[in-house]
């Protein structure tokens, strides 16, 4: 079921929160909302899902207008942050409940259930009540229920936030695999980018109420719209440094540096200019030469990190293949990949 | 807690300030079962003449359809303000209503109000509508006095349940009145059952209406009817049996009090608001 | 446009409201209504709740008299008439007079009146068949009689159309002034306050209120305080235990408990009876001396509150990290001190609210002291809410004055109103109220 938003204004107590958003959700995909805390990714999930109002604008479900249809009759299926588990019921009673108030015959019911248990492996858990459960356990049982009923939409609020480092992984593929079992079209609402690179077909990075790019995670990690997508995305994160234009080349004069500017536009002569330099693009290896001190050593078991310092202040961050190892306080002379990089004016627009 | 203080000198002043509650309480007791010669403090001789009056209607009148008539009143008054209070509090908690605001604010004015300033205007209405003398009359009073209470209590109950869990509830397909029904209403439980106690004990000992609003009707409550028995100018008036009469009476809010001590005491402290 | 309206109603809202508004519109909203109103009429036993009718009674024409009606009117309304017509025609028959004597005076005297009785006898007796005793005569002649005196009229008309008959030439204005003064039932007035203001009793009164309430007030917070500041430092089986004596009073009923005081304090009550033994003065200490009386007063009323603000402190008490006071005794703080420094200074807000909260419920509690002293020796413990609860429902003489209760009950509404205002802007309720996050 394909998901249309159109010109969605959401309003609360007279502050903006979504401004004009427009956003397609293609059939069957998995797509990620990724954003930092408070820019609205879940006012719009649950719009998607029919608890908040559209101030303005439009929803469409496949051809069907949702826009003024309440939770109940947009079959919708939500997996909440906290899992929202009914604690006065068991898990068989959980899982149930969507298909108990829809009135199903009791032997569909009991076998719907069965059946979702299984994709979900809680088959053996089906007595307890949610209280007697793992994280993990109730994430399953959350989705379960979101799933039981067949939903067009399943929608996920960082459904992994309260889960420890390793189920979270676990769970991770668990919820792709249910997804894709499935197909279902589904949103999953996150503030960690590796969890969305590693879970959807797409990701929309928000920021501040509007959608600033919507692509695949490598077309997002490889070509960023924005310095904000940019450095939203990449762990270590990419490194600024702060220039500019002279002769079709990003220049910081101070250190000498020059970096041509691929697109040849003639860009006027002294307009300031950033660079964005991801850690795996400096390194020994490269055109561009710059000398630094390593300012910061981390050793990461495979790699290691290192935040070199460069003359006039500004740090690059470099990361490397653990063996050959400097220290902290080491001046080194490496090189920037400038092919790799990118280039954006002060506002952030990539050149 | 803290263990590095000496405790008796606390335990000294608690036993002198709490002592004339120590002996009254003691006393009632005591002298239920006892008899105690004029002019003297302590008892000389155990008895239970006293608590004839259970079986003997002659000494101080029935007691038993006081009882009833006390357990109808406190019941109903019980169910009308917990059934009432769960479904505003609900509402107010939870549901879009026009003036909300404003009417939650009235309710919280009402709270704090002290109610009994307008007794006179109850009498008044209640003698308009034909219900003065009447025990309905007096349960409708005695419940909406209660109520702003009762529905403050409940919204403190509902808004501790998490949203989440009644979008989920929407979610699934159910109305609103179903997701209140089978998924808010078990998450509050415990505050029902706490406020059906302190309605219950409240209304077990009401007094002042049943006296007030329906001084000559048929109907008697327990208060009234010790009240009777204390009247020192009744032919029957005996201190013991009039002791043994209160305890009785005072029993079943003891028992009550003393098995659901901890909820009740949340709720004592009613004016915390929720 | 969908645009979210803020008073988008809800269907299941307003049915899950409407029970508790129906209550709270009757027997709140509707109550204040009616003591405001009423708290503006003379209204009372006497004149009845609902409407009045118009009457001429002794004491009526009495402060007539006093008002400076004239004499000849006052005379005129006490006199009879007796007029021959149809009514009295029946009454007469109804009386059992002889009907061939009836017949007769209906046939010569009919439409005639008289404005005595020795008149009207004396034109009876030149009848044929005139009765031959007296008494027969008088009782057909009081057939006939017509007067204005005790006899209740519906509706002011018929009352002005009963006086204009009587009164031959009445002075300017004096029938309207004699309808007026005959009803019965209540009438508009303001004269309760104006009487409230003047009566040297209301200011005692008042002094009495506040004295009350700010002595309970004082022993209830202190108390309250002692209380849970001990419990807290107690093993749990103490506290438990004295946390249980001090909660008594409040689930005692009202009656026992009023009555155990009693015992307590009363003439061969438990105090009576050791102070006897020790030497001490010993009476009736709860209606005995002024002194003693408010000190029961004061003690009846603390030990009901002093579980409140107990229980209130120990919840703050309980949510003091103990690792401050753990560290104020590595520091070496005494007792006394760690209360005064560590704990007292967390304990301003459960204070603040205590005082508030009991302060309105004290201010209107007169139960307890209806059913201990009852406002005296004399009336030097009546309290406000006591005396309009006395004026308005409970006095002896018998004669309710609704109007005055109402009034007097009126202030004390307007001062919780504004009071309960005040907290609640003090307290910050109106921050619980958040919008619902369910918009459908
Ligand atoms: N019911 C509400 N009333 C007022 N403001 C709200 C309400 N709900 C959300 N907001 C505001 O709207 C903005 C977006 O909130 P939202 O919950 O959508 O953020 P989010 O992207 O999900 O953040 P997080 O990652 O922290 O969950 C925030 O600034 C929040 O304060
Ligand atoms: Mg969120």
């Amino acid at each position: 079921m394909q998901i249309s938003i159109r010109n969605f204004t959401k309003t609360f107590d007279a502050t903006t929160v979504i401004d004009d958003m427009n956003l397609t959700i293609r059939d069957g995909e998995m797509l990620a909302l990724l954003g930092p805390s408070g820019c609205g990714k879940s006012t719009t999930l649950f719009t998607i899902s029919g608890i908040h109002r559209m101030d303005k604008g439009q929803l469409m479900f496949g051809d069907r207008d949702v826009s003024g249809l309440p939770s109940q009759k947009r079959n919708v299926g939500v997996v909440f942050q906290n899992y929202a588990l009914y604690p006065h019921m068991n898990v068989f009673e959980n899982i149930a409940f969507p298909l108990t108030v829809r009135k199903d015959a009791k032997a569909d019911i009991d076998r719907e259930v069965r059946a979702i248990a299984a994709l979900t492996h809680i088959s053996e858990l089906l007595e307890r009540r949610p209280g007697q459960l793992s994280g993990g356990q109730q994430q399953r049982v959350a989705l379960a229920r979101a799933l039981v009923r067949k939903p067009d939409v399943l929608l996920l609020d960082e459904p992994l936030a309260n889960l420890d480092a390793k189920l979270r992984l676990e769970m991770r593929s668990e919820i792709r695999r249910i997804q894709l079992e499935t197909g279902i079209t589904a949103v999953l609402v996150t503030h960690d980018q590796v969890e969305a690179m590693s879970m959807c077909d797409r990701i929309a990075i928000m920021k501040k109420g509007e959608i600033v790019q919507i692509d695949t995670p490598a077309d997002m990690y490889s070509n960023p719209r924005t310095s904000f997508v940019a450095g939203f995305l990449g762990n270590p994160p990419i490194s600024f440094l702060s220039g500019i234009a002279m002769e079709n080349a990003f220049s910081v004069a101070p250190i000498k540096l020059r970096v041509p500017l691929v697109p040849q536009e003639g860009i006027a002569d002294g307009t300031q200019l950033k660079l964005g330099v991801r850690p795996e693009h400096f390194g020994p290896e490269g055109d561009i030469a710059v000398e630094g001190r390593i300012a910061f050593a981390e050793t990461q078991g495979r790699e290691n990190l290192y935040d070199v310092a460069l003359a006039d202040g500004s740090v690059l961050r470099s990361i490397q293949p653990a063996g050959r190892n400097w220290a902290l306080g080491d001046t080194v002379r490496w090189h920037i990949d400038s092919k790799s990089v990118f280039v954006f004016t002060d506002d952030g627009q990539r050149l | 807690m803290t263990r590095n203080f000496a405790t008796w000198p606390i335990i000294l002043l608690l036993t002198v300030l709490s002592l004339p509650l120590f002996i009254m309480y003691l006393f009632l007791l005591v002298d239920t079962f006892s008899n105690t010669p004029p002019g003297s403090l302590l008892p000389n001789e155990f008895t239970l003449e006293h608590w004839r009056f259970l079986i003997d209607p002659t000494i101080t009148g029935d007691i038993w359809k006081p009882t009833l008539t006390t357990f109808l009143f406190a019941a109903s008054m019980m169910v009308i303000v917990v059934s009432v209070s769960a479904t505003a509090g609900y509402a107010l908690s939870r549901l879009a209503l026009p003036f909300r605001r404003f009417v939650l604010s009235g309710i919280m004015v009402m709270h704090a109000f002290p109610s009994v300033t307008l007794i006179i205007g109850v009498f008044l209405v209640l003698q308009f509508a034909g219900l003065y003398n009447s025990l309905i009359g007096v349960i409708l009073v005695k419940a909406s006095l209660m109520l702003p209470f009762g529905i403050w209590i409940m919204k403190g109950f509902y808004d501790a349940v998490p949203w989440e869990i009644e979008m989920a509830g929407v979610q699934d397909g159910a109305s609103r009145f179903t997701v209140w029904r089978r998924i808010i209403l078990p998450q509050v439980k415990p505050g029902l059952l706490s406020l059906a106690l302190f309605a219950f004990i409240d209304g077990w000992s009401e007094y002042m209406l049943p006296r007030i609003l329906a001084p000559s009707s048929d109907f008697e409550v327990l208060s009234m009817y010790l009240n009777t028995v204390s009247d020192p100018n009744s032919s029957t008036y005996n201190f013991n049996i009039f002791k043994s009469v209160g305890l009785f009476y005072t029993l079943p809010v003891l028992a009550l009090f003393v098995l659901f001590q901890n909820r009740l005491m949340n709720i004592f402290g009613g004016g915390t608001k929720g | 446009m969908r645009a979210s309206s803020p008073h988008r109603a809800n269907l299941l809202g307003l049915a899950f409201m409407t029970p508790a508004m129906v209550l709270l519109l009757g027997f709140f909203f509707l109550p204040v209504v009616l003591t405001s109103v009423f708290a503006f009429t003379n209204m009372s036993t006497a004149t009845g709740i609902s409407g009045g009718s118009y009457v001429v009674t002794g004491n009526l024409l009495r402060s007539l008299t006093d008002e400076g009606l004239d004499a000849k009117t006052i005379d005129a309304l006490g006199q009879s008439n007796y007029v021959i017509d149809q009514a009295g025609l029946e009454r007469a028959r109804a009386a059992g007079v002889d009907a061939k004597f009836v017949a007769e005076i209906a046939e010569r005297l009919k439409d005639r009146s008289f404005t005595s009785s020795s008149a009207f006898e004396r034109e009876l007796k030149t009848l044929p068949s005139r009765p031959t005793r007296v008494r027969d005569l008088k009782i057909a002649a009081g057939a006939f009689e017509q007067s204005v005196l005790n006899v209740r009229y519906a509706s002011r008309g018929e009352m002005e159309a009963a006086l204009s008959h009587m009164l031959e030439n009445p002075p300017e204005g004096a029938i309207e002034r004699i309808a007026t003064a005959s009803y019965t039932g209540w009438t508009w007035t303001t004269d309760n306050f104006k009487n409230l203001a003047i009566a040297p009793d209301t200011w005692r009164i008042v002094g009495n209120t506040v004295f009350y309430v700010v002595l309970t007030l004082a022993f209830n917070v202190a108390v309250g305080l002692f209380l849970a500041i001990t419990t807290f430092y107690l093993p749990p089986a103490g506290s438990g235990f004295f946390s249980v004596l001090w909660l008594l009073p409040r689930i005692t009923p009202v009656v026992l408990y009023a009555v155990m005081w009693k015992w307590f304090t009363w003439e061969d009550g438990f105090v009576f009876n050791i102070a006897q033994d020790l030497g001490l003065p010993a009476f009736n200490y709860m209606k005995g001396s002024v002194a003693s009386a408010w000190t029961v007063v004061i003690l009846v009323n603390g030990f009901v509150g002093a579980s409140f603000g107990m229980i209130l402190f120990s919840g703050a008490l309980k949510a003091i990290p103990v690792q401050q006071l753990w560290a104020s005794e590595v520091d070496g703080a005494s007792r006394w001190q760690q209360i005064r420094y560590i704990i007292l200074p967390q304990m301003r807000w459960p204070i603040l609210f205590v005082t508030s909260y009991q302060t309105l419920s004290l201010l209107s509690s007169y139960e307890q002291i209806w059913l201990t002293t009852n406002g005296g020796p004399g009336s030097t413990t009546t309290i406000w809410a006591l005396e309009a609860f006395k004026t308005a429902l409970n006095n002896y003489t018998g004669n309710l004055q609704y109007g005055l209760g109402a009034a007097m009950a009126l202030v004390l509404v307007a001062v919780g109103l504004v009071l309960s205002i005040v907290y609640l802007r003090l307290f910050r309720f109106d921050e619980m109220m958040s919008k619902p996050k369910i918009e459908f």
